[in-house]
C-alpha cells in the first residue's frame, strides 16, 4: 500500500478538507449538549445500551446484575483451585497481603507501613512486574481541586454528573477532598508535575470538568506517578512477589478473607499466603475484549479480582457500564486501540468527520464522546474508512500548536509524537485518527470509603473497586481514585490487621461457589480467573485489527 | 625437562612449520612442551596499535559536536580539559585514520576532521585581546601585591600543545605585570603539584605544595597565582597547617581585582579578600575589600 | 487485514518463522505460537517489559527495539530481554540535601563514563542517556531530571553499558530530588489543603450529598465552565525542555559495513 507520509491517497483526500476548514474553526468550538441530549445520544449509540449484549448474573450477592457477555463468562467460570487443596503448609505469613502491584497496591502497602505495619509483613504479589498496570499506562493527567478559581464541591458535581448521578455520593466525597492531600503527598514523594516557576501547577480542562484541574506529567502522568511509587515501596523495604497472580482468596473458620493461594506462572507452583488483612488491587478487565473491542489496557487486565471477590461473597456495583476512551487510535493498524490522551482534546484539537466538520463538543464526558463517534462513523456515515477495514474520525491534532504555540506537541504530548512518529505520521502536521476502544471498568466491587467490602478482612481500592465513579468515569479520577483508596484501603487494613489474627485457613468459600453454579445450571469448561489472554496465532491478527480474520 | 608452551595464534595459523620445528629440536634436546589448556590471543592487536582510543571517546566527541554545532573555535578555563581536548586534536589531525576506525567501531557520532580548534582562555587574553588592552583597562593596579606564579603541569606540556615555554614560561609574570603585581619566581613554579598521585601517594602532594609555597614566601611573594583547577584544589587545601595559609588565587581573580570588580562578583569572599589584606597591606585592595559591589 | 499481507521471515531464538509484514514484533512472536509471561507488559510502549535485541540481515551491530513498538523485519534475529537487574541500596529521599555530588555519591560508578555513547545508541526512547549522565557527573541534576524523563526503565542502556552504569536509577533519583526540593511547593495547594484539613468544604458537600436528585441535576446543569485560555502561565520546566525522539536508525552503518 502506497502511503503518503504514513497516510494512503484515500485518507489524504479528506485530511485535505479538515485543512480547508481548519483556519474558520480555529476559536470556534462545537457547542456542548444538554443533559437530555446526552442521554439520547448514549441510549442509541453507546455500546453499554446495545440489546442483546448482556445477560444478568445468575446467582450470589449481586444476582440480576446485568453483564457483558465477556463478563459474565469469567463469573460464570471454574475455580482453578479444587476446594480440597492442601493448606496446610503455608508459604508466607503476614500482616497485609496486597493482591496487584500497580498504582492501588503499592499506594496502600506504603500507607499500610506508615501506619505502622512492618514493611517485612507487608507483601505485595503481582501478575508480572511491579509497577506492570494501567497506571502506568496513564497519560494525560489527575485531577485535584488546589486553584483559588475551584473547590472540591465543583469537582464533587462534575464526577457526580459524569458519572449520570450513579455514583455513591460518600465515595466522591471522599474522592474530591482527598486530591489536594494526595498531590501534596507527591509533591513531597518528588512526584515531577508540570510546574510554572513559581512551583504552580499547569492544569488543563478534561472532558466532564468545569474547571482546568488537570495535573499532569507531560503525557507520562501515570508513569512518573508508578516509578516514584514503585521507589518509594522498595526504599521502604516492602516485599514483593513477582509473576505470582493470586488465583483464590482464602478464607478462615470465622468467615473472614485471610490470605490468597498465589500461583507462579514459571514454576507453576501455588504459594500459599496467610494474612491477616488483604486488599484486593487487580486493576480492571480490557483484556476481556467486551464485544471485541480493541483495548488500551495492559496485558494482565482481565478482571480476575472481580472474580476472587465475587467467590469470597463480595457485592458487584455498575459492573454494566463499560468505559470506552473516546480515541483509541484507529491507524495505523499497528498502533489500533492504543491510548491516545484525552489531553490532545485538552490542548485544543477537535475531532472531525471525514468533510472535516466537527460535530461534537471536544471534550463531552468519555462515553458521550465515544457515542458520538460511534454515531458519525455508523448511522450518518461520515466516518473516515482505513484500508484495514476499520473506520474513525479525526483528531485535529495540528491545532495544539496552532493555539499553544509551535513545539507545544512535542513538549506536552512527548508520548504521543514518539508513538506516531515512529509509525511515520508527523501529528503536528497531520491530524490522526480515532475510534473509541476498551478503556476501563467504571464498576467494580462493592466496598466503603475506607476500601472495606462487605467481607470482613478483604478490602478493595483501584479499578477493581466500584461505585466511585458511577456508570461513567471522567479524566483524571483512575490516577486519582487508586491514590485516595489506597491510601485508605492500605490505612484501614493496617489496623484491621493489628486487631484480628487469621484463623484456619479454608476454601470453603470456592466450594460453596461451586454449588451455586451447579444450582444456577451453569456448566462449562471454562476457567477464571483468566490470568493472561491468549493472542496465539491468528487472534494476533484479529486483536489488531478488530476484525476476524 | 617439561615446560608449559604458550603458543600464540600467528603459530597456529601461519608458521605451523616453526611449531614443528622447534618440538622436533626441543624433542631431541629432551625438552617437553606442554601447550597450555586455555589460553588467548596475546593481545598484540591492541597494543601495536600505541594509542588507548578508548580514551580518545569522550575528547572527540566534544570537538564532534562543536563542528557539528556550526562552531570551529571553543575555549575552556580548565587546564586539565584544555590539554585533553587539544591532545585528541592532534591526533585528529595528525593520524585522522585512528578517529576514523573509532568512528567506524562505534556506531558514529564521533565523524571529526580535526577542523576544530581548542583556545584556552590564557590564549585568549594573550594572543586576541592583547596585554597591552589588559593593561588599558586597569582601574586599581595591584601595585604593592607580590605574586608567585604557579603554571603547574598541563598548561606547559607537552610541547606543542603547551601554551608557553615548558621550562621558562613567562605568560603569567606578563600578565601580573601587566595588572602592576609584583612578579617574584622560583624552581618550582612549572613542577607538576602530584594531582595524578593525590590516591596512590596523598603524601607526595602535600610535600609538593608545601615546598612550592616555602619557595614563594621565601621569595617574598603575598599571594600564588594559578590557572589549574586542580592545583587551586591542591593550594588551597594543602598547605602546611603552621601559619597562616599563602592566599591562592585565580589568574582572572587577580584581572578582576586589578579591574576594580567587586570580590564577590569574583568568587572572593571576605575571609579569602582578608587574608589577601593581610598579606598585602595594599591601601587599593583594602579599599576594595571593603567597597562593596562598587567598581571602580 | 482485508488485502492480504505478505509474509516475512524472523529468527526468535534460533527458530525461524513466517509471519506477516506489519505487525509489530510482540505480535509477531504471538502470531509464532508463543503466549507470553516475560518481556511483554503494558502492550503501549509505556512500561519497559518487552526490550528486544536482535540484528539484521548483513550487519554485525546489536539492534534494540520495544517489541510493541517496533515492526518485524525480514531477516530480522531476535530474542527478548526479560529483565536487567539494576539492584540498588535504598535511600532516604526526605533526608537528602541536594549537592551538586548528591548523585555521584549514591551513584559513583557514573565517574567511569567513558563517553562511548552506546547507551544513547541502544536507547528506544530515543532519550539522551550519555549526556543525562554527564549531568548527573557534573552535578546538574535539573538537566538529568529533564533529559531522563521519559524514561520507561526498560533497563537496555544499562544492559550495554560498558561502565555499568544503573542509568534509570540514576535519572529516577535524579527526578524525585528535582521534583522534591528543587521546584518550589505549590502555594494554591498548600493553601486548599489547609482549607480541608479545617472543614472548609464539609457542610456544603453534606448539602449536596443530601440534595434531591432533580436539584443536584439543576445544579450541574448551571456550572459555568473555564476555558482553556483563562489560565496564562509560563510553560513549566518540563516543557523547556523537548523531548528527544526516536533512535537515529543507523541504516548508513547497514551500507557501509
Amino acid at each position: 500500500m502506497e502511503l503518503i507520509d504514513g497516510y494512503p491517497a484515500s485518507m489524504r483526500e479528506s485530511i485535505a478538507l479538515v485543512e480547508r476548514t481548519r483556519p474558520a474553526r480555529l476559536g470556534r468550538t462545537f457547542p456542548a449538549m444538554s443533559l437530555e441530549e446526552r442521554k439520547a445520544l448514549l441510549l442509541g449509540h453507546h455500546p453499554d445500551y446495545q440489546a442483546g449484549a448482556k445477560r444478568p448474573l445468575r446467582f450470589g450477592p449481586s444476582k440480576g446484575l446485568l453483564l457483558n457477555h465477556e463478563l459474565a463468562d469469567l463469573f460464570e467460570a471454574r475455580p482453578l483451585v479444587r476446594p480440597n487443596l492442601d493448606l496446610s503448609t503455608i508459604d508466607a505469613d503476614v500482616d497485609l497481603l496486597v493482591i496487584g502491584g500497580g498504582g492501588a497496591g503499592t499506594v496502600a502497602a506504603i500507607w499500610a507501613v506508615q501506619s505502622g505495619l512492618d514493611p517485612a509483613r507487608v507483601l505485595i504479589a503481582t501478575k508480572l512486574r511491579h509497577g506492570d498496570s494501567n497506571s502506568t499506562m496513564a497519560q494525560g493527567g489527575i485531577q485535584a481541586a488546589d486553584r483559588p478559581e475551584d473547590s472540591p464541591v465543583q469537582h464533587f458535581l462534575d464526577v457526580m454528573g459524569g458519572g449520570h448521578f450513579t455514583n455513591r455520593p460518600d465515595l466522591v466525597r471522599a474522592l474530591v477532598s482527598d486530591a489536594p492531600l494526595i498531590i501534596q503527598w507527591h509533591e513531597r514523594l518528588g512526584v515531577m508535575y508540570d510546574k510554572d516557576s513559581q512551583g504552580r501547577f499547569v492544569e488543563n480542562p478534561g472532558g466532564g470538568t468545569s474547571r482546568n484541574r488537570m495535573h499532569s506529567a507531560r503525557d507520562y502522568t501515570g508513569l512518573e506517578i508508578m516509578r516514584v511509587l514503585r521507589d518509594e515501596a522498595r526504599n521502604l523495604g516492602i516485599r514483593v512477589i513477582e509473576f505470582s497472580p493470586a488465583i483464590e482468596l482464602l478464607g478462615d473458620e470465622s468467615g473472614r478473607v485471610a490470605g490468597a493461594v498465589l500461583l507462579n506462572l514459571e514454576t507453576r507452583r501455588y504459594y500459599i499466603v496467610r494474612a491477616a488483612a488483604t486488599v484486593l488491587t487487580t486493576g480492571g478487565l480490557g483484556r476481556v475484549h467486551i464485544q471485541r473491542f480493541p483495548t488500551t489496557n495492559h496485558y494482565g487486565a482481565t478482571g480476575d479480582g472481580l472474580v476472587l471477590a465475587y467467590r469470597a461473597g463480595a457485592e458487584l456495583v455498575d459492573l454494566d457500564a463499560v468505559q470506552y476512551h473516546p480515541t483509541g487510535a484507529a491507524f495505523p493498524a499497528q498502533m489500533a486501540g492504543l491510548l491516545i490522551t484525552e489531553k490532545v482534546r485538552g490542548l485544543g484539537a477537535q475531532p472531525l468527520n471525514r468533510l472535516g466538520e466537527q460535530f461534537v463538543f471536544p471534550l463531552e464526558p468519555r462515553d458521550v464522546e465515544a457515542a458520538a463517534f460511534i454515531r458519525e462513523c455508523g448511522e450518518r456515515g461520515l466516518g473516515i474508512p482505513t484500508p484495514h477495514g476499520i473506520c474513525g474520525v479525526w483528531l485535529d491534532a495540528p491545532m495544539v500548536d496552532l493555539i499553544h504555540g509551535p513545539g507545544t506537541i512535542r513538549a506536552a504530548l512527548p508520548a504521543m509524537y514518539r508513538m506516531y512518529t515512529r509509525f511515520g505520521i508527523d501529528m503536528t502536521r497531520d491530524p490522526i485518527l480515532v475510534f473509541p476502544t476498551l478503556h476501563y471498568q467504571n464498576g467494580g466491587v462493592a466496598a466503603d470509603e475506607h476500601g472495606a467490602t462487605r467481607v470482613p478482612g478483604l478490602f478493595v481500592a483501584g479499578e477493581v473497586m466500584g461505585g466511585i465513579h458511577g456508570k461513567n468515569r471522567l479524566m483524571g479520577n483512575s490516577l486519582l481514585d487508586f491514590n485516595v483508596f489506597g491510601r485508605r484501603a492500605g490505612i484501614a487494613a493496617a489496623h484491621y490487621a493489628r486487631a484480628h489474627r487469621p484463623g484456619r485457613l479454608s476454601l470453603a468459600h470456592v466450594a460453596e461457589y461451586e454449588r451455586m453454579l451447579r444450582e444456577a445450571g451453569v456448566e462449562t469448561t471454562r476457567t477464571a480467573p483468566r490470568i493472561l489472554p491468549d493472542y496465539r496465532g491468528k487472534e494476533a491478527l484479529e486483536r489488531y485489527l478488530d476484525v476476524p480474520v | 625437562m617439561q615446560l608449559a608452551y604458550y603458543p600464540g595464534c600467528t603459530i597456529k595459523v601461519s608458521a605451523r612449520e616453526h611449531e614443528r620445528a622447534a618440538l622436533a629440536i626441543l624433542r631431541e634436546l629432551g625438552i617437553a612442551l606442554r601447550e597450555m589448556p586455555e589460553w588467548n590471543c596475546c593481545g598484540v592487536v591492541h597494543t601495536l596499535t600505541g594509542e588507548n582510543l578508548i580514551r580518545q571517546m569522550a575528547p572527540l566527541r566534544v570537538l564532534a559536536r562543536l563542528r557539528q554545532q556550526g562552531e570551529r573555535e571553543a575555549v575552556t578555563l580548565c587546564d586539565m580539559c584544555f590539554n585533553t581536548l587539544a591532545r585528541a586534536n592532534h591526533l585528529a589531525r595528525t593520524q585522522p585514520d585512528q578517529v576514523s576506525a573509532l568512528n567506524a567501531t562505534s556506531g558514529g557520532g564521533l565523524d571529526y576532521d580535526g577542523a576544530g580548534e581548542v583556545l584556552h582562555l590564557l590564549h585568549l587574553l594573550r594572543d586576541r585581546v592583547g596585554l597591552a588592552a589588559i593593561r588599558k583597562r586597569v582601574r586599581r593596579p595591584l601595585r604593592d601585591l607580590v605574586v608567585y606564579p604557579y603554571y603547574g603541569c598541563k598548561l606547559l606540556r607537552p610541547t606543542g600543545i603547551g601554551l608557553d615555554d615548558p621550562e621558562m614560561p613567562t605568560l603569567l609574570r606578563d600578565l601580573m605585570e601587566s595588572l602592576g603585581a609584583t612578579v617574584v619566581e622560583g624552581s618550582l613554579q612549572t613542577q607538576c603539584c602530584g594531582a595524578y598521585l593525590a590516591v596512590d601517594r596523598a603524601g607526595l602532594v602535600t610535600e609538593r605544595v608545601g615546598a612550592t609555597v616555602e619557595q614563594a614566601r621565601d621569595a617574598g611573594a603575598g599571594a600564588i597565582v594559578l590557572s589549574c583547577p586542580l592545583c587551586h584544589f591542591n593550594f588551597a587545601t594543602l598547605q602546611p597547617h603552621a601559619g597562616a595559609p599563602l592566599p591562592v588565587l585565580y589568574y582572572t581573580q587577580a584581572i578582576g581585582l586589578a579591574f576594580g570588580l567587586d570580590p564577590a562578583e569574583l568568587g572572593l569572599d571576605d575571609r579569602q579578600m582578608e587574608a589577601l589584606g593581610r598579606a598585602v597591606p595594599s591601601q587599593a585592595l583594602h579599599d576594595l575589600a571593603h567597597a562593596r559591589g562598587g567598581s571602580a | 487485514m482485508s488485502e492480504p499481507a505478505t509474509l516475512v521471515t524472523m529468527e526468535l531464538m534460533g527458530k525461524e518463522y513466517r509471519v506477516p509484514s506489519g505487525l509489530t514484533i510482540l505480535a509477531a512472536i504471538e502470531y509464532a505460537g508463543y503466549k507470553l509471561v516475560r518481556g511483554v507488559g503494558c502492550r503501549g510502549g509505556f512500561c519497559g517489559a518487552c526490550p528486544t535485541l536482535y540484528r539484521r540481515e548483513g550487519s554485525h551491530r546489536i539492534f534494540t527495539a520495544l517489541a510493541c513498538q517496533t515492526l518485524v523485519e525480514d531477516g530480522m534475529c531476535l530474542v527478548q530481554m526479560p529483565f536487567v537487574p539494576v539492584p540498588t541500596k535504598p535511600y532516604d529521599l526526605h533526608g537528602i540535601t541536594p549537592q551538586p555530588t548528591t548523585l555521584l555519591r549514591f551513584f559513583p560508578e557514573i565517574a567511569g563514563c567513558v563517553a562511548c555513547n552506546t547507551c544513547t545508541r541502544a536507547c528506544p526512547q530515543g532519550l539522551p542517556v550519555m549526556d543525562y549522565i554527564q549531568a548527573a557527573l557534573r552535578g546538574d541534576i535539573e538537566r538529568v531530571a529533564m533529559l531522563s524523563f521519559d524514561c520507561i526503565a526498560c533497563g537496555i542502556c544499562s544492559s550495554r553499558c560498558p561502565a555499568d552504569i544503573k542509568h534509570y536509577a540514576v535519572g529516577l533519583l535524579a527526578r524525585r530530588i528535582y521534583g522534591k526540593y528543587l521546584v518550589p511547593p505549590s502555594e494554591d495547594l498548600a493553601v486548599r489543603v489547609s482549607a480541608i484539613e479545617a472543614g472548609r468544604y464539609d457542610a456544603e458537600l453534606r448539602k449536596l450529598m443530601e440534595l434531591p436528585l432533580a436539584d443536584l441535576r439543576a445544579r450541574y446543569e448551571q456550572r459555568n465552565f473555564e476555558t482553556v485560555a483563562e489560565q496564562h502561565r509560563d510553560h513549566s520546566a518540563t516543557q523547556r525542555y523537548n523531548s528527544p525522539m526516536d533512535p537515529v536508525d543507523y541504516q548508513d552503518e547497514l551500507e557501509g559495513v
